[in-house]
């Protein structure tokens, strides 16, 4: 198979998922015990208003009739109209406001997961059963065990207000500092319109979020890059490169972990759908302006459109990031494609 | 040796020690931690030293205040102990340890502005005492030596942990916030483990079209960020235990059909099953004498991975206000609160209840690591 008609194939195939995904969502929070409409209302609110309430958000129409609806909707990208705070302003507008701020952290921390994943479990792999091979494997269970939101307080409370080196909370000092809006992330932004006084501030903003991100993350890097390495440093290409008298570092780095990286990188699709859950959360310690602290500000709403778009968006999200993921795959081993 | 020593599974135990080597002290950490913490909180009323929804005292006192001493004028005579405060004029500082405990002896507290201003209504005879902590004492008495005496030995109980806004005991509210979080997770995992072991079993015994429509769902719920799926049912549910126990186990389904059905699937193989299925033996029998027993260890060690993983969601859950209805103590939710005070420098609120997280959450990860390395010694890397 062309890794042309695989990458259909797999296009193909992501869309079952996706259909289950969005439907999984919707019949979850429709199908739910609570009425979306009361849950968001003040009690005593007249029967009239929730009944047009409900006619406006489609709920009176039979549940088929409103999956369909939600399908057809969803398909030319329309999530809907937020209730509350503006009532009528589009789910799908805000969205993309806030999605850039998403990125942009898990970005960051999706590289320092890797950096430090990937040399923790690397190195204790070539020194296995040595001092830091146990340090490095304890690290690997405790961080999973530590909560990423208290991560984020404690390092809160160390470098922001003990040390003052670093802001605790948003994107940037002040909106006026802001770079003019081409990606929204505000690195690449200011970086692509040379704007060097907002860098570095956002640059600032940015460290501790992706920090307490990315370590949270790294742990099963470790776990994961230590038995492929283990596996890896085994074969007999390492050997044989050995033997030809290239340098250890060499056969360590481009000829073990290479091998060991291929494995890895299946496992960042589902990975990467862990660190969109532990957005969420960081945001809201951060006060970080993206789609996690969007989602849980409208729960405070109960605006049950922009919950349902949100999570709908994330679904997308994973759905094509863990595409991407395999496409990547089969193009740096062929294998796969056959 | 004991005759308990000698046979089924905690001998096989017993003796691990030294066919397992490290993975057997992992294990043993984990039960050590998760046997302290279920203990004491299962003995919280003797543990606790205060009602942990009441105020105990001032707001944010430190770790390690908390005893309170009785000032008086140096002429008075008949107050001598607490006791003798009730329906005595006592000042204190406002909302402060003192004046709660002066609330709590029933003595007709004169609220003040600060200790200072407390002290000086005494020196000037409009009140009988002052309640004020040790601490305090030290710090302003000796302005008022001669004039002002202490009576009696401090009392009340230490704040080991200090305390919250709201001048409940952090120490006591961790003890008793274990059982909310570890009912949430346990029920948690025993709903996704009581759902999705039946379908995995079904999915990888019969196959075809209904293993694939099954395994399509699961997957596609297992590649989803689990605490997301978690927060919107939460939010629709509403608070309490059950409904976040509910939110969270449609997350761990999936795990626990997985690995049932990998384990079906490869089970069914085996010579026995089709030994069996010859002799006429019908699915069921087959499945519960066959094939579930085999399942059982992969089972238990998900279990307890699974817990983990569940604190963690619920403690996530109640951080970002989903979680137990308020005042039940939980640590999540003491986090949230804490956190606004955070810039203020009041490292406590925050520190104790997340480090209680982190230690639950490892405790059950040690012991599902461990107990993995045992139940299955064909998963053990060479």
């Amino acid at each position: 198979m062309s890794l042309r008609s695989y990458i259909i194939t797999r296009i193909l195939m992501t869309i079952p998922m996706l259909l289950v995904l969005v439907t999984l969502v919707f019949f979850i929070l429709r199908v739910m015990p609570g009425d979306p409409v009361l849950a968001m209302m003040r009690p005593g609110t007249p029967k009239a208003y929730l009944n047009e309430l409900r006619h406006e958000m489609g709920l009176d129409k039979p549940i088929m009739v409103q999956y369909v609806d939600y399908l057809w909707d969803l398909a030319r990208g329309r999530l809907g109209t937020s209730l509350a705070p503006v009532r009528g302003r589009p789910v799908a507008k805000d969205l993309w406001a806030k999605f850039p701020a998403t990125l942009e952290l898990s970005l960051t921390s999706f590289l320092i997961t890797i950096i430090v994943g990937v040399s923790t479990g690397a190195y204790a792999a070539y020194k296995r059963r040595s001092a830091a091979d146990y340090t490095f494997r304890l690290y690997s269970i405790i961080i999973y065990a530590i909560p990423v939101f208290w991560l984020g307080l404690m390092f809160q409370l160390i470098f922001g207000v003990y040390l003052h080196w670093l802001p605790v909370a948003g994107r940037i000092d002040d909106l006026a500092l802001a770079p003019k809006t081409i990606t929204g992330m505000y690195l690449l932004d200011s970086v692509l319109t040379g704007n060097w006084p907002s860098f570095v501030n956002a640059a600032k903003h940015l460290i501790l979020p992706s920090v307490t991100l990315g370590l949270y993350l790294s742990g099963i890097f470790t776990r994961l890059t230590r038995s492929n390495m283990l596996n890896s440093l085994r074969q007999d290409f390492v050997t044989a490169a050995r033997a030809r008298g290239i340098s250890e570092n060499r056969v360590v780095v481009r000829h073990a972990l290479k091998n060991a990286f291929i494995p890895i990188l299946t496992m960042m699709g589902l990975q990467f759908a862990l660190l969109l859950a532990g957005a969420v959360l960081t945001e809201s310690t951060f006060s970080w302006p993206g789609l996690g602290r969007f989602l849980v500000e409208r729960i405070g709403y109960r605006d049950f459109p922009s919950i349902q778009g949100t999570v709908a968006f994330f679904a997308i999200l994973v759905a094509v990031v863990s595409l991407l993921v395999d496409i990547l795959y089969a193009y740096l081993d062929p294998r796969i494609r056959y | 040796m004991n005759d308990w020593e000698q046979v089924g599974l905690i001998a096989r135990f017993l003796r691990g020690r030294k066919w397992y080597g490290s993975e057997w002290y992992i294990t043993v950490a984990g039960a050590f931690i998760l046997f302290i913490v279920i203990s004491s909180t299962l003995l919280a009323p003797l543990l606790a030293p205060y009602n942990p929804i009441k105020p105990a005292g001032g707001r944010f006192e430190e770790p390690g205040a908390g005893k309170t001493v009785i000032v008086v004028a140096t002429g008075t005579t008949n107050i001598t102990k607490p006791a003798d405060l009730a329906g005595q004029k006592v000042a204190a500082k406002a909302h402060s340890t003192g004046s709660v405990r002066a609330e709590a002896l029933k003595a007709d507290v004169y609220p003040a502005l600060s200790v200072k201003k407390a002290l000086d209504s005494l020196a000037a005879g409009n009140v009988r005492a002052v309640l004020l902590t040790t601490q305090e004492a030290q710090k302003l008495l000796p302005a008022y030596q001669g004039a002002l005496k202490t009576v009696g030995k401090p009392f009340g109980i230490t704040f080991y942990m200090g305390t919250d806004n709201l001048g409940r005991d952090i120490w006591s509210r961790i003890i008793w916030g274990a059982r909310g979080i570890l009912l949430v997770a346990i029920l948690a995992a025993l709903f996704s483990a009581l759902i999705g072991i039946p379908l995995g079993l079904i999915s990888g015994y019969w196959g075809g079209t209904v293993d694939r429509v099954l395994s399509l769902i699961m997957d596609s719920i297992y590649a989803f960020p689990g605490l997301i799926l978690a927060i919107a049912m939460a939010a629709m549910l509403g608070p309490g235990i059950v409904n976040i126990a509910v939110a969270i186990s449609v997350v761990y389904i999936p795990t626990y059909f997985r690995i049932t059905r990998g384990q079906v699937l490869s089970v069914k193989e085996e010579l026995y099953v089709e030994a069996a299925h010859s002799l006429g033996a019908t699915a069921s029998t087959i499945i519960k004498a066959y094939i579930f027993p085999n399942v059982v260890p992969s089972i238990v060690v998900v279990f307890s991975l699974n817990i983990a993983d569940a604190i963690l969601t619920e403690a996530g859950l109640s951080f970002l206000g989903l979680g137990l209805p308020p005042p039940t103590p939980d640590w999540g939710f003491d986090l949230n609160k804490g956190r606004a005070y955070l810039p203020l420098g009041y490292w406590w609120p925050i520190t104790f209840p997340g480090a209680m997280i982190a230690l639950v959450a490892l405790g059950f990860s040690l012991l599902g690591e461990g107990l993995g390395e045992i139940l299955n010694p064909r998963l053990r890397e060479s």
